[in-house]
Order: structure tokens, then C-alpha cells, then sequence
């Protein structure tokens, strides 16, 4: 316990050195937090959609080919399949925003059963159902806006060459932020049969519940076989697969993290060595003075270690505090690239930081404690001189 | 004023610790430039891609080609609208094309990403900025043959010559490289227009026309007329300003490189002041002397923060001289849904942005320390030993 007490009043002893390397190694973590919870938002969205035993059929050729509606029956008739709907992208504008949420047209009879973790209640459901012109939208988006039931939204047309007029019927909660309005699909498909379109009745993707977790691959399969002499052959992956897809976009960027925080933990151990080394410089004789009253070599190297590891740690704990704190307010200022709150995303990434802060320590105090350590008493003194 | 020559020495004697510090800075320089230089490539190559008397016609609503649509037939009849540009030969600089999105394989598992595949005939090369072929040979219209880029070769499966790309059972072979100056030309794969249509099944419909108009005017009078005119009503869009907006992508990784920076910053920052303070505190004697000789606190502080900047500096310099191997690495990333290769650049402005970021590192981490050394009182610490 002591020993504590020592290691504590050394760190105190020039306040300004520790309190900077303290700054430099939290602001250096909680950058590196920040990075890795910026991936593990995208890795939260994937392993989500792993547990919930959804598919998702599309155009062999990708998000331009077309999947005919008649299809969402066909999947829908499939052995293991529970419920399936189309879900087409419409990614229209609102007033002077480009594209400020997701739009998706989709089946109101059935999307509820295929996003069963979604709740919305009976009334506004039924609403939806018999409101050509409704839509629904996820409680945050709504919550933001201040929009009520009955809100007129109207999107503006950029893949479509025709705009919507859509009616606020109900508000949906979800178990993440799903920040998406869903509308009637018909409602789409009318707009186009009425611009002459030669792209009616294409229903986008169709996303499909099967009944069971083990049964997807046969499903998959079953599904792939039947479209693949069609017109559209289609490509069926799990959800997690279709949002790893989105995840791979990302390409090198991930990888150019990956190395930034690399070069930021050596960096760091630079800096915090530094400031070790430069603490030890000023107390060789003191050292020596230890040593001649009988501490022993490892306690030495145990306080000087221990005064490092607590540097890094508290850096590390501010870093990674301060991290968490940024994240937090990036889910509130901008809900498009950080869609989670910290809680929500709570994984082993959140750890990294700890443990960076903990090789550090040991690593930075490691040359200044072992030279330390084999400091010769009688030089030690003499410098005194 | 107190010689240069003063602070270098003092450099010199506490190598060790000027060079940890440098090494830091170093490394926080280099990860914050290698960020910068990313942006700006991404951003050359959507800005060299725009010329400012080319237009960009689309259906009207349609914000990009992928998502946009027009009957052949009309888009046949822009070409003898007055005020288009010829070549050599007295042919309009007037191309009708056909772009789609393809999920294609990236080489070595990278995941499936969107390719982009352009149907153009022989006037369209002459709208990209210095397009050149590099290899292979020009495709022959009617057969089903492509080209690409070299980058997109690297990065794609099944894109490099001789091999095949599969477009809705038709297989197009690679037979050719091109290049058009970094633009975003370079992360497509060109074929012939009626091929490509033919493959997708969509011979009436094209995606868009690309056009040079004579002058600005002509240019604005073109989409005056295009826009009122009841056989077009098409919006033409400047191509300036069609890539700007096609540059949110690059602002997302422009924001996340100054907030990388920004950390790094704080934390360099930090271990710089941490090194001039202990400079300052082991030369406490010599500040004496200096003031004792007669110089003046002003130039005392002028000295310490010259110090300190010139010690970020160096590690300005050595973070900056590190990124050169980058330069003209090719990378990619998404744009707009679709994969875009690029370049790293490390142009004069990239460079100067991180001199500019260990200048202020110096500075902001020596000003404290300096204020420390022009505050000593000179008796004190003329006796310090």
C-alpha cells in the first residue's frame, strides 16, 4: 500500500510533466476509440442482421437490375419462408435536404412480420394498411422533426422521375435506430404506370423471413433456382451478407484506420518513454539514495513501472472517456454515419484503449526501470556533485 | 536576439530526447498528411473529370446518370441543336450513352462492390479529358468487347484483358486499356453503346447525353432549351458541377481526416510542450545568464518558441518527406453507390497543410514553457546549480 502512496506523490511531484503526457496519451486514445467504434458501428449493423434469420433477393446484376413483384409471392411461397415483402429504394429529397433519411416502399400487410423486433401499434397499423398515400416512420426521425400522425412529407423524385405525397399513419419503434419511412409500394408503382415507365412493376429487393435460422441455406437455394432460367436470375444472401456488401464499400479506408491507429500507439510510446526518461534523468540520486537504505532492485523497478502503468492507465481511461463522449455526440449531430449510440455497440473495441494504455505503461517504463534498477549506488550519489 | 545557433546546439546535446520528440511529431504529421493527400486525390479525380463546356443531360429530376433515363429517340435528336461544339472532321462533340451498376467480385475476396459499365460510341472518348489508350487494342462495335482502366483491372475480377465480364448472360471481353488523366472516367468499364443495351435488355432507353457546347453562352442557351422545349424537357448539368455534387463521399473522409488530425494534434501538442518544459527547467541557469548578459525577455521568448517550432518542424518535415512513397498509390473507395479508383496526391497544398500543423504544435506547445523561461527571476536562478 505504501509503495502506492510513493508511486502517487512522484506522479504529483512535477504536475505539469504528468498532467501532458496524461493530455497527450488521453487525446491520442480517444482518437483511436473513436476510429474503432467507427468500425464497430458498421461490424453492430452486420451482426444484427445475423440474428435475425432475414434474406434478401436481388438482381444477379445488382441494385439497377429489377426483381419482378410477382416474385415477392413466389419467395413468399417458398418452403421455410414466413413472410416476404418487396422493398424498393426510392431516395428521394425532403424540402432543401438531399436525401435526409431512408425511403423505402414496401408491403404494409406483411413488412411488420418480416421485421417482427419492429412495434407499432394495431391502430396506426391498420391505418397504414387502408391509407394508399401512408407511410410510417421510426420513432428517432420522428422524435427529431417533431412530426405527429397526420404530417404531410413530401419527397422529391431523383431515381424517380415523379414526386410523393405522403401521409404520416403511424410511428414505429425499433430496437436500434433503423432511420427509415416506409411507404406503399402500389403508391410507387401507380406513379410510374402513370409516366408510361418501362420499369413498372419491378419490386426493388425483396426481403424475406424464413422460419428458421437452419433452414436459410436450402431456402437460399430454392429461391436462386427457380429465377435462375428467368429473366432476372436472382442472388439470394442472408441479411448479414447483404450488409457485409455495404461494409466492403468502404474498401480502403478500413485498412487506412487500421494503420493510422498503429501509428498513433507508436507514437504514442515515444512521447510517453519521453516524459518517463526525463523524469528518471532528475532522480538518480534519489534513486541511490533508496538503494543505499536497503530497498531492494525489484521494488524499484515495481515503482517506477507502477508510475508509468498509472500514467498510461489514467490516460487511457480519459482517452477512452473522451472517445465515447465524441461517438455519443456524433450519434446526436449526425445519426447518418454513427446510427448508434455507444451502449449499442458495446463490444470488445471499447477495451482496446485499456489495454493500449497498459502496454504502454509497461513499455515506455521499461528501459528508464531496468537502468534504474542496475543504477550503481556509489555513481548514483556522486551526482549529486 | 539570441543566434539560431543557440537552440540547434541544444538540440544537438539533448539528441535523444529532440529525437523522440521529432519521431512523435513525425509520426503524427505523416497520418494526418496521408488523410489530407486522400482527400485530395479523390477530389482531383472528380474535379479534373469536369470541363466547364460540357454538359451532363439527364431526365428531368435525375441528379445522376445511373439513376436517370431517356428515350433513345430523343436523346438523337440533341445532336443537331445549334451550339454544340465539332471536332477536326465537323462531327457535333455529342455522345448518347448508357451507364449501369454491375455487384461485381473485387480480386483477392475483397467482397462484391458496384462497378460502373458505360455504352458509348467513338465521339465519347473525345469528351474525357486526354484519353489515350495504354494498351490492348480500341473494341470493335457489335461483338461484345470492352475496356478498362489498368487501376480497375488491378482492383476487379475478370476486368483484366482476355478475361470476360458477365452482363446479363452476355460475356463482354476485355481486349483494351485506357487512360483520361486520373479523371473518374478511369474507374469505369467503357463499351459499345448498342451492345450494352442490347445486353440489358433496354434497346430504347439510354442514360444520359454528354455534350460539348461552342461557349458559355451556347452552354446556358442549351439548357434553357432543354429544359422549356416539350420534346426534351431534360435537365443538362453542367459537368463542373454534376462531379461537385458527386463529391459527399469525399467530404465524409475529408471530415474524418481533420477530426483524425485534430486528436493527433492535441496530442502532439501536449508532448511538445512536455519537451520544452523540461528544456526550460534544465537550462534555468543558462536563462539566468542570458538575462544577466542583457538580453531581453522578449527575445528570450522569441528563442524558446523558435526552439519548439523548429523542433515540430523537423518533425513536420520528416512526417511529410515519409508520405512520399504514397504518392500515386492507387486506392478506392464508394462514390454515389459505385466503386471510384483514385490516387493518393501529396500536391504543394497537401504538404503545406501538415507544415502548417507542426507549426502550430510548436508553437501552441511552446508558448507555456516559453512564458516559464522569461518569468525566472534572474538572481533565483542564476543560484539554481
Amino acid at each position: 500500500m505504501k509503495i502506492l502512496v510513493y508511486i502517487w506523490r512522484n506522479i504529483r511531484r512535477n504536475k505539469v510533466r504528468s498532467l501532458l503526457t496524461i493530455l497527450s496519451v488521453g487525446f491520442s486514445l480517444a482518437l483511436m476509440t473513436v476510429l474503432y467504434g467507427f468500425m464497430a458501428s458498421q461490424e453492430t449493423w452486420r451482426n444484427d442482421a445475423e440474428q435475425t434469420n432475414r434474406i434478401v433477393v436481388m438482381n444477379i446484376q445488382g441494385f439497377t437490375g429489377q426483381v419482378p413483384i410477382s416474385a415477392v409471392d413466389d419467395v413468399a411461397s417458398t418452403d421455410g419462408v414466413e413472410a416476404a415483402v418487396p422493398l424498393a429504394w426510392f431516395g428521394g429529397a425532403y424540402q432543401d435536404e438531399p436525401m435526409p433519411f431512408a425511403q423505402f416502399a414496401t408491403d404494409p400487410q406483411s413488412a411488420f412480420k418480416v421485421w417482427p423486433e419492429y412495434s407499432i401499434s394495431p391502430e396506426e397499423l391498420k391505418n397504414w394498411q387502408e391509407n394508399r398515400r401512408g407511410c410510417v416512420i421510426d420513432r428517432r426521425i420522428a422524435d427529431e422533426r417533431g412530426w405527429k400522425v397526420g404530417q404531410q412529407i413530401r419527397l422529391k423524385g431523383t431515381i424517380y422521375p415523379f414526386d410523393l405525397d405522403l401521409e404520416l399513419c403511424g410511428i414505429f419503434d425499433a430496437p436500434k435506430n433503423s432511420g427509415s419511412l416506409w411507404f406503399n409500394w402500389e403508391y410507387l408503382d401507380e406513379g410510374l404506370k402513370q409516366k408510361n415507365s418501362p420499369v413498372t412493376g419491378n419490386a426493388g429487393t425483396v426481403f424475406a423471413r424464413t422460419k428458421s435460422g437452419d433452414g436459410i441455406p436450402a431456402v437460399v437455394k430454392a429461391i436462386d433456382d427457380r429465377f435462375g432460367s428467368s429473366d432476372t436470375p436472382t442472388r439470394t444472401q442472408t441479411e448479414a451478407a447483404f450488409a457485409q456488401m455495404f461494409v466492403d464499400m468502404l474498401g480502403n479506408v478500413q485498412v487506412l484506420i487500421r494503420n493510422i491507429g498503429l501509428a498513433v500507439v507508436f507514437s504514442l510510446c515515444l512521447v510517453t518513454a519521453n516524459s518517463m526518461a526525463m523524469s528518471m534523468r532528475e532522480r538518480v540520486t534519489e534513486i541511490a539514495v533508496l538503494k543505499a537504505i536497503g530497498f531492494p532492485r525489484s521494488r524499484i523497478l515495481f515503482m517506477i513501472l507502477g508510475e508509468s502503468s498509472l500514467i498510461a492507465m489514467l490516460g487511457g481511461l480519459l482517452g477512452v472517456s473522451m472517445g465515447c463522449a465524441f461517438l455519443q455526440a456524433m450519434n446526436a449531430a449526425l445519426p447518418q454515419f454513427f446510427p448508434f449510440t455507444v451502449l449499442e455497440m458495446l463490444g470488445p473495441w471499447i477495451s482496446y484503449g485499456f489495454l493500449v494504455a497498459a502496454v504502454l505503461g509497461i513499455v515506455s517504463g521499461l528501459v528508464p526501470a531496468i537502468r534504474a534498477a542496475q543504477l550503481s549506488v556509489i555513481d548514483g550519489l556522486r551526482r549529486i556533485a | 536576439m539570441i543566434p539560431a545557433k543557440y537552440n540547434i546546439r541544444n538540440l544537438q546535446v539533448r539528441w535523444m530526447t529532440t529525437l523522440m520528440t521529432v519521431l512523435g511529431t513525425g509520426l503524427v504529421v505523416w497520418a494526418s498528411v496521408l488523410c489530407f493527400g486522400l482527400t485530395d486525390g479523390l477530389q482531383y479525380a472528380l474535379r479534373v473529370s469536369g470541363d466547364e463546356l460540357d454538359l451532363i443531360v439527364l431526365r428531368k429530376g435525375s441528379t445522376d446518370e445511373t439513376g436517370s433515363g431517356i428515350e433513345q429517340s430523343v436523346a438523337r435528336q440533341i445532336v443537331s441543336l445549334p451550339g454544340i461544339a465539332k471536332d477536326e472532321g465537323g462531327q457535333p462533340l455529342c455522345s448518347v450513352e448508357f451507364v449501369t451498376i454491375l455487384t461485381k467480385p473485387r480480386r483477392n475476396n475483397g467482397g462484391t462492390v458496384n462497378l460502373i459499365v458505360r455504352g458509348l460510341e467513338e465521339v465519347g472518348r473525345k469528351l474525357r479529358p486526354e484519353y489515350r489508350l495504354t494498351q490492348g487494342r480500341e473494341i470493335k462495335p457489335g461483338v461484345n468487347e470492352a475496356i478498362t482502366s489498368q487501376r480497375m483491372a488491378e482492383r476487379f475480377e475478370n476486368l483484366a484483358i482476355g478475361e470476360e465480364l458477365e452482363i446479363n448472360n452476355v460475356k463482354f471481353k476485355i481486349v483494351g486499356y485506357f487512360e483520361a488523366a486520373g479523371s473518374s472516367a478511369e474507374s469505369e468499364v467503357w463499351t459499345d453503346l448498342r451492345d450494352l443495351t442490347a445486353a440489358r435488355r433496354t434497346p430504347a432507353a439510354v442514360s444520359s447525353v454528354n455534350l460539348r457546347a461552342e461557349n458559355l453562352a451556347a452552354r446556358d442557351s442549351l439548357v434553357k432549351l432543354l429544359a422549356d422545349d416539350k420534346r426534351f424537357e431534360l435537365n443538362g448539368i453542367s459537368e463542373v458541377r454534376y462531379f461537385e455534387d458527386q463529391m459527399t463521399q469525399s467530404n465524409a473522409i475529408q471530415y474524418i481526416g481533420y477530426i483524425i488530425a485534430g486528436f493527433l494534434m492535441f496530442g502532439a501538442m501536449f508532448a511538445a510542450a512536455n519537451t520544452m518544459y523540461a528544456a526550460v527547467a534544465s537550462r534555468a541557469r543558462e536563462i539566468g545568464t542570458l538575462r544577466a548578459l542583457g538580453f531581453s525577455r522578449r527575445s528570450i521568448l522569441g528563442s524558446f518558441l523558435f526552439e519548439s517550432v523548429l523542433l515540430c518542424l523537423m518533425g513536420g518535415a520528416l512526417g511529410c518527406l515519409a508520405t512520399l512513397p504514397f504518392n500515386g498509390l492507387s486506392t478506392g473507395t464508394v462514390n454515389q453507390f459505385s466503386e471510384i479508383t483514385f490516387s493518393f496526391r501529396f500536391g504543394p497544398r497537401v504538404l503545406l497543410q501538415g507544415v502548417v500543423l507542426a507549426m502550430l504544435m510548436g508553437l501552441l506547445g511552446g508558448i507555456l514553457p516559453a512564458l516559464r523561461a522569461v518569468q525566472l527571476n534572474i538572481v533565483n536562478a542564476l543560484r539554481e546549480r
